[in-house]
C-alpha cells in the first residue's frame, strides 16, 4: 500500500462524500454503481442497512478511515482469494467501503513460489556441481585402486596404493589394502622361495645320482650286460630334473618382469613361428593333422628369440597333444602378436583361468604326457615380453590369443 | 690330448676325472678361479672345462682374461646357471659351448669331441660338396643324390642332414642337433629330433639302400660309411 494508493482513496472518499451531499440518495446510489463497477483498482461499496450497493455482497467490519484493515475478499472473475486493504466512512445514511487490492496475497504467493524456485534450482545445482566434484574426487581415488588391483593382477605384486593427506576412508582403505598387499607379497616370495630352494637344493645331489647311474650304465655296456632297468630310471629322473630346472626358470622368468634388463633384440615373429612350425611338422604329420599358416608379412618386436620360441613352440605342442588326430591347427599373424587356433575338443571356461596355474593338469589330459609347467612357463614368457594370452573358443575348439602392448 | 677342468665342487670334480680318464684324455684339475686361469694361461690344453661360479675368480673373468691374453683354447662352459641370457652370456664372452647341470655324460662327450676335433681340424675345410658313401650333398645348389636319385629334402632336413655329413663319423646329441639347425638354446626335452631323424632316415635310405645314420642309444645320432 503506498502513499499514492492511499491519496486516491481519500480522493474517492472525498468525492463521494461531496456527492452525497449534493445528490438525492437515488442519484447517488446510481452513480455509485455505475462507479462502483467501472473501478478497477478500488473496491467501492456503499451499505446501507437495507442493501448493499457495489462489489462487496456484504460488510466486513473495518475502521474508521483513514485508518486501514485487510480482510479477504472472493474474486469471482479471478476464481481466487485476495487480501484488501480497506475503510469504512459512514456516509448519510450508510456506510462507504472503500478498499483497495494491494495484492500483497497474490504476491507474497508469487514471491514465494519464484523464491522456493530459485531455492530449488541453487540446491540443486550445488548439488551437482558437489556431487560432481566429490564424485570425480572418488572415483580418481577408486581408479587408484583399481589401477593397483589390476598391476597386482598382472603379477606386479610390488604395487601398492597411493596414500594422501587427508586421513579419510579411503586413506585408511588404502592403507589397509597395501598392508594386506604386503603380506601377500612376503608369503608369495617365501612360496616361491621355498619351492625354489627345495628345487635347486635337490638338483645337487640329484645331478651325482645321475652321475652314478650314468657310469653304471657305461659300465654294465663295457660288459655288454642288460642297461634297461637302469635307463629307465635315468629317464625319470631326468623327467624330475627337467621338471625342476623348468620350476627355477619359471620363477626367473617371473621375477624378471620386475626388471626388464634382459638383452632383448629386435625379433621377427614370424621367423620364429616358422621355425616352431619346422620343429612340430614331423609330429602333426604322423597325427595327420594339419598347420595352416597365414603369415603374410613380418612382425618385428623387441624380445629374446629364443624364450619366443619356446612359447611358441609350446603352444603349437599343445594343440597336436590336445586337438587329437586330423585336427586343424591354423597360425595366424596379427598387427600386434598372434593366434594359434584348433578344432579339437577346447577347454571349458572353468578351466581357462587355471591352466595357467603351476602342476594344474586338467582331468581329461591327465593321460597326456606333461608336468603342467607349459602354460605358465608360455604366459611368464608372453607377460616378459609385454604381452597378453587369452584362450577363447573357436567353436569347436580353443584358440590362443597373443597380443603384445607395443 | 689334455683336459683343464675349472670346477669347485669336489663330487663333479672327481666325476668328470673319471668319466676323461676313461675315454683316454689327461687331466688336469684345478678347484678354483685362479688357479684354472694360471694353469690355463701356462699350459698347452686341447679343452678347458670351467665352471661359471667358482671361488676366488668367477668363471666369466677367467674367460675374458684367458680371450684378451689371445688364449684360443676352446673353452666349455658347465653351469647350473640355466637361464637362457646367463647362457648367451657365456657364449658371447667366448666360450666355444655351453652345458648346463646336471648334464648328461654322454652329451658331455660329444660336445667334447666335437670341439677337440672343429679346433684340430683348423676350422672348415672349404669345400663345395659333402660326401659320405654315395651319399652327395651339393652344397652351392643345395642338392642331394644317394647314388644317382635325387633326394628331396626340406630347408631343416637338409642343414640336418648336413650338419651329420660334417661331422661324419662322430657322434652327435639330440641337443647339438637342434641347436646347429634351429639356432636357438635350449632344450626341447622330447623326442621330436627323433620323429625328424626318422624322417630324413626315410628319404635318404630308400629301397633297402644301407643305412648311412646310426642311433647310438641313449646318446644322439651318427653318421656312418657302412650300415
Amino acid at each position: 500500500m503506498n502513499r499514492q494508493q492511499q491519496l486516491q482513496m481519500a480522493n474517492i472518499i472525498a468525492q463521494q462524500t461531496l456527492l452525497a451531499e449534493q445528490l438525492t440518495t437515488t442519484q447517488f446510489v446510481e452513480q455509485f454503481e455505475l462507479q462502483a463497477h467501472s473501478s478497477r483498482q478500488y473496491i467501492l461499496s456503499y451499505q446501507t442497512e437495507q442493501q448493499s450497493i457495489g462489489r462487496l455482497s456484504e460488510a466486513p467490519t473495518l475502521p474508521q478511515c483513514p485508518s486501514l484493515s485487510r480482510f479477504p475478499i472472493w474474486l469471482d472473475q479471478y476464481d481466487e482469494i485476495r487480501l484488501v486493504s480497506g475503510c469504512a466512512q459512514p456516509l448519510g445514511s450508510g456506510t462507504l467501503i472503500v478498499a483497495v487490492d494491494d495484492e500483497s496475497l497474490y504476491e507474497l504467493k508469487a514471491q514465494f513460489i519464484s523464491a522456493s524456485a530459485i531455492a530449488l534450482c541453487l540446491a540443486i545445482l550445488l548439488g551437482l556441481i558437489t556431487g560432481l566434484i566429490f564424485s570425480v574426487r572418488v572415483l580418481k581415488r577408486i581408479n587408484g585402486f583399481n589401477q593397483v588391483a589390476l598391476q597386482v593382477e598382472a603379477g606386479h605384486l610390488s604395487a601398492r596404493v597411493a596414500i594422501s593427506e587427508q586421513n579419510d576412508e579411503y586413506d585408511h582403505m588404502a592403507s589397509h589394502i597395501n598392508t594386506m598387499l604386503s603380506q601377500l607379497q612376503h608369503s608369495f616370495e617365501t612360496i616361491a622361495g621355498i619351492t625354489d630352494a627345495i628345487a635347486h637344493d635337490l638338483r645337487t645331489p640329484l645331478s651325482h645320482l645321475r652321475q652314478q647311474i650314468e657310469s653304471e650304465i657305461l659300465d654294465k655296456q663295457l660288459e655288454n650286460l642288460p642297461t634297461e632297468q637302469l635307463e629307465s630310471m635315468l629317464q625319470k629322473l631326468d623327467e624330475i630334473l627337467f621338471t625342476f630346472s623348468s620350476m627355477l626358470e619359471l620363477t626367473r622368468l617371473q621375477q624378471q618382469r620386475e626388471d626388464n634388463s634382459q638383452n632383448f633384440t629386435n625379433v621377427n615373429l614370424q621367423q620364429v613361428i616358422i621355425d616352431a612350425v619346422d620343429l612340430i611338422e614331423p609330429i602333426t604329420e604322423n597325427k595327420h593333422q594339419f598347420i595352416a599358416l597365414q603369415l603374410p608379412s613380418p612382425l618385428f618386436i623387441q624380445g629374446d628369440a629364443t624364450l619366443l620360441f619356446r612359447a611358441v613352440y609350446n603352444l603349437l605342442e599343445n594343440a597336436s597333444k590336445y586337438a587329437g588326430d586330423n585336427a586343424q591347427i591354423e597360425v595366424r599373424l596379427t598387427p600386434n602378436g598372434f593366434t594359434i587356433k584348433d578344432n579339437g575338443p577346447g577347454i571349458c571356461d572353468s578351466e581357462k583361468e587355471k591352466v595357467f596355474q603351476r602342476l594344474y593338469r586338467i582331468e581329461k589330459s591327465r593321460g597326456v604326457a606333461g608336468f603342467g609347467l607349459g602354460l605358465t612357463l608360455v604366459k611368464a614368457i608372453i607377460q616378459l615380453h609385454n604381452g597378453t594370452i587369452e584362450l577363447l573358443d573357436n567353436n569347436p575348439g580353443l584358440t590362443v590369443q597373443i597380443t603384445f602392448a607395443n | 690330448m689334455r683336459i683343464l677342468v675349472i670346477e669347485d665342487n669336489l663330487t663333479t670334480r672327481q666325476y668328470l676325472q673319471k668319466a676323461l680318464k676313461e675315454q683316454g684324455y689327461e687331466i688336469d684339475l684345478a678347484e678354483n678361479g685362479q688357479d684354472g686361469l694360471f694353469l690355463a694361461l701356462e699350459g698347452d690344453y686341447q679343452l678347458i672345462l670351467l665352471d661359471r661360479m667358482l671361488p676366488k675368480l668367477d668363471g666369466l673373468t677367467v674367460l675374458t682374461t684367458l680371450r684378451n691374453a689371445g688364449k684360443q683354447t676352446p673353452v666349455l662352459i658347465l653351469s647350473a646357471l640355466d637361464s637362457v641370457s646367463e647362457r648367451v652370456k657365456g657364449l658371447r664372452e667366448g666360450s666355444d659351448d655351453y652345458l648346463i647341470k646336471p648334464f648328461a655324460l654322454s652329451e658331455l662327450l660329444v660336445r667334447i669331441e666335437i670341439l677337440i676335433q672343429r679346433k684340430g681340424s683348423n676350422s672348415d675345410k672349404q669345400t663345395n660338396v659333402l660326401q659320405v658313401a654315395d651319399l652327395k650333398m651339393e652344397l652351392l645348389s643345395r642338392k642331394v643324390f644317394r647314388g644317382k636319385n635325387e633326394v628331396i629334402l626340406q630347408p631343416k632336413e637338409f642343414k640336418l642332414l648336413r650338419y651329420l655329413m660334417e661331422h661324419s663319423g662322430q657322434v652327435v646329441s639330440r641337443s647339438l642337433l637342434f641347436e646347429a639347425v634351429w639356432d636357438y638354446q635350449f632344450d626341447p626335452q622330447t623326442n621330436v629330433i627323433d620323429v625328424h631323424m626318422a624322417r630324413l632316415r626315410k628319404k635318404v635310405e630308400f629301397d633297402g639302400l644301407p643305412s648311412l645314420l646310426e642311433t647310438v642309444r641313449g646318446v644322439g645320432y651318427r653318421m656312418v660309411e657302412q650300415g
